[in-house]
């Protein structure tokens, strides 16, 4: 009996797992995150309009759950890892695009600072693997 | 409307002689009009003269700028837009119907303005104040063939967008249009594109539902082996499970009694703690002690509930210092007078959220506890929600605008913190806030200190709307405590910060905005009312 209920639990705890895990979706193949716009590097005086580019996925509203899309979330001096299981944060260095906004006018205090791009699903989960861009350094001037 | 529409063809069949001159360019074309204008005139002619002229300003015209088109011209209930691009010209249809969508939630079926809409791509002759064309003519017919409340696109526009704006469309197939040689390909856009994978996602629910309660079953099978539960628990659980409708203390329907004394700290918070634990001792107003007797009554399947109203504190007015200089966007930091009005006590719950969804007034039905915070709503929604509340009462509910949240928020304070300028652990739902997590977030409303308003959870729990409109700093913001809906209107105002942000996100001054349509699970709401 011990051992029916101890194998009952190591089910239930598996299944869990695999539950969680089961809200990363595979991106599309081939896809590509990169920044059109600024390139690593890039020594910008002021504001500036940062674009996003993506390739062989399409971009789309958030809470809109079509294959092979997803929308754009924009990590400004993130250096946390990503929760591969939590949402996307939401907050002054998370910068999110579910409007399926390709740019957006930047700005940033003096000083070095890191850009990320990060696509999320509908959920605003990222990608499982997630799909990142590069993490460029730019210097505002 | 159909006057303006032969008018345009008989543009096209006699072309005024300045049109030859004029240079013809390929445009998205919108055509819009109101279903049953005539029938509506008839109702009240005035009233809905009205209301058609408030919808053209505080909607068509907005979402049209937003979009980047021109509104070419209005008829009497219609209108004319071009775009340059058929993805925003498609958009900017779909958002105008969805914010009919919110206004007409509660009103009457026959007093409802709906709007048909039709996108035609085309070469058209664009003059001051008109268009002409075959395009434009496609795009009215269009326009007469679509439902109440459907944006019905051409082929061309299709061609266009589809992998680009993912909407639902279904192909209506070729369609003779009046005075059209060639048939035209016809598509329905279906924003939401849960209507277009229904059938889908039911059989994927049934599956999740039937996987997880195996998944329970073992889980608790397990549990039970291992744990002992406390009984607290398993009545918890039974409850929520077997009965959502557990009464609760019944709201207190402040909204209808005097205005309370006086925001000054002790009073009111003594009098907002007294309410939490007393909540039968508050005098209801009278002419709604028949609607108390009832909250407090097991619920009766067949009478169907009443109105559950947000317990709402009144906050006299006054006069305050708003902003601060921690962040750029809440600067400068300026006089803001405001004049007296009630906020929700807490943020809206799952419970009240879902009275609007069972009113199918509301877009969704919100999961978790009842008395947790509602989560995962857009500007959209909670605008729909204080729209529902208002028809169903009859009073003015609607979102408090920033400068309202803000004066309430402080509690008449000035500090960093409406408690102080230094963090305390324990008095607000942040994260690094508390000394022990709560288990299950958003953990339940009001499970933190009042402020000295009386008011629960200004800071932390969740994000909340207001009404104002995203501007990204205070530079010309109005000092009269109204919202500030000029501008970019495509990113509105979220206040509070969440569990999910730290302390300097709980702050009253704190800022942020997120896209107006665009749901997160950390964003919720409260309502405000004028007295």
């Amino acid at each position: 009996m011990k051992i029916v209920r101890l194998l009952l639990l190591a089910v239930a705890l598996a299944s869990l797992s695999s539950a969680a895990l089961a809200q990363g979706k595979a991106p599309g193949k081939d896809a590509l995150l990169y920044f059109i716009w600024p390139q690593n590097g890039a020594v910008i005086k002021g504001g500036f309009w940062c674009r996003f580019g993506l390739r062989n996925m399409g971009i789309t509203h958030a809470g809109e759950d079509f294959q092979n899309s997803g929308h754009h979330h924009l990590l400004i001096d993130v250096n946390e890892p990503l929760e591969a299981n939590e949402p996307i944060p939401q907050d002054k260095n998370h910068l999110h695009f579910g409007a399926g906004q390709t740019e957006a006018r930047i700005e940033l205090p003096p000083g070095k600072h890191t850009l990320q791009l990060v696509l999320g699903d509908a959920k605003h989960y990222p990608f499982n693997p997630p799909l990142v861009s590069e993490k460029i350094t730019i210097t505002v001037k | 409307m159909r006057d303006k529409v032969r008018d345009i063809h008989s543009a096209r069949n006699n072309p005024p002689p300045r049109a030859m001159t004029t240079p013809r360019r390929l445009a998205a074309i919108v055509a819009g009009d109101i279903s049953g204008y005539s029938r509506l005139m008839q109702l009240d002619e005035e009233g809905t003269h009205a209301r058609v002229k408030r919808i053209q300003r505080d909607v068509v015209e907005p979402s049209i700028a937003e979009h980047h088109g021109r509104l070419v011209k209005t008829t009497g209930d219609g209108f004319f837009a071009i775009f340059d691009s058929p993805v925003e010209a498609v958009r900017c249809g779909v958002v105008i119907q969805q914010n009919m969508l919110g206004r007409n939630a509660s009103l009457p079926l026959d007093h409802r303005i709906e709007y048909r809409i039709g996108v035609n791509l085309g070469d058209v002759i664009i003059e001051e104040d008109d268009i002409y064309g075959d395009g434009v003519n496609i795009a009215s017919r269009l326009e007469s063939i679509a439902d109440p409340g459907q944006v019905f696109i051409s082929g061309g526009i299709y061609e266009q967008i589809k992998h680009k704006l993912v909407c639902g469309y279904e192909s209506l197939g070729d369609r003779k249009v009046k005075n059209i040689t060639d048939p035209v390909r016809v598509y329905r856009v279906l924003p939401d594109p849960a209507a277009f994978n229904q059938a889908r996602r039911r059989r994927e629910n049934i599956l999740i539902t039937l996987l997880s309660s195996v998944l329970l079953v073992i889980a608790g099978g397990a549990l039970w082996h291992w744990l002992p539960v406390p009984p607290g628990n398993v009545r918890d659980q039974a409850s929520t499970q077997v009965s959502p409708e557990v009464p609760r203390p019944p709201p207190a329907k402040q909204s209808a009694q005097p205005p309370q004394p006086s925001p000054s700290a002790a009073p009111a918070t003594k009098e907002a703690a007294r309410q939490d634990r007393l909540p039968a001792l508050v005098p209801p107003a009278p002419k709604q002690a028949p609607s108390q007797l009832q909250a407090t009554a097991p619920a009766t399947p067949a009478s169907p509930p009443p109105v559950r109203e947000p317990e709402m504190n009144m906050l006299r007015g006054g006069t305050f210092m708003m902003g601060s200089n921690d962040d750029n966007s809440e600067k400068p930091v300026h006089q803001v007078t405001i004049k007296p009005f009630a906020i929700s006590k807490y943020p809206i719950s799952v419970r009240e959220w879902n009275d609007c969804a069972a009113a199918k007034a509301c877009a969704f039905v919100a999961t978790g506890k009842d008395d947790a915070p509602v989560t995962n709503v857009s500007w959209s929604d909670a605008r729909q929600f204080a729209g529902w509340l208002a028809g169903v009462t009859r009073k003015p509910y609607r979102l408090p605008t920033e400068a309202e949240w803000e004066y309430a928020a402080r509690g008449g304070t000035q500090t960093r913190y409406w408690w102080g300028d230094e963090l305390v652990s324990g008095m607000a739902n942040c994260k690094g806030c508390i000394d022990v997590a709560a288990v299950e977030q958003p953990a339940r409303v009001g499970s933190f200190k009042p402020n000295p308003f009386g008011l629960y959870d200004m800071g932390g729990a969740v994000d909340q709307w207001v009404e104002d409109c995203w501007h990204k700093n205070y530079g010309g913001a109005p000092t009269d405590g109204s919202a500030w809906t000029e501008g970019d209107c495509g990113s509105h105002v979220i206040r509070s910060g969440s569990w999910k942000n730290d302390a300097r996100y709980v702050r009253p001054a704190n800022r942020d905005n997120y896209d107006t349509s665009v749901r997160y699970p950390t964003h919720g709401f409260r309502v405000a009312l004028s007295p």
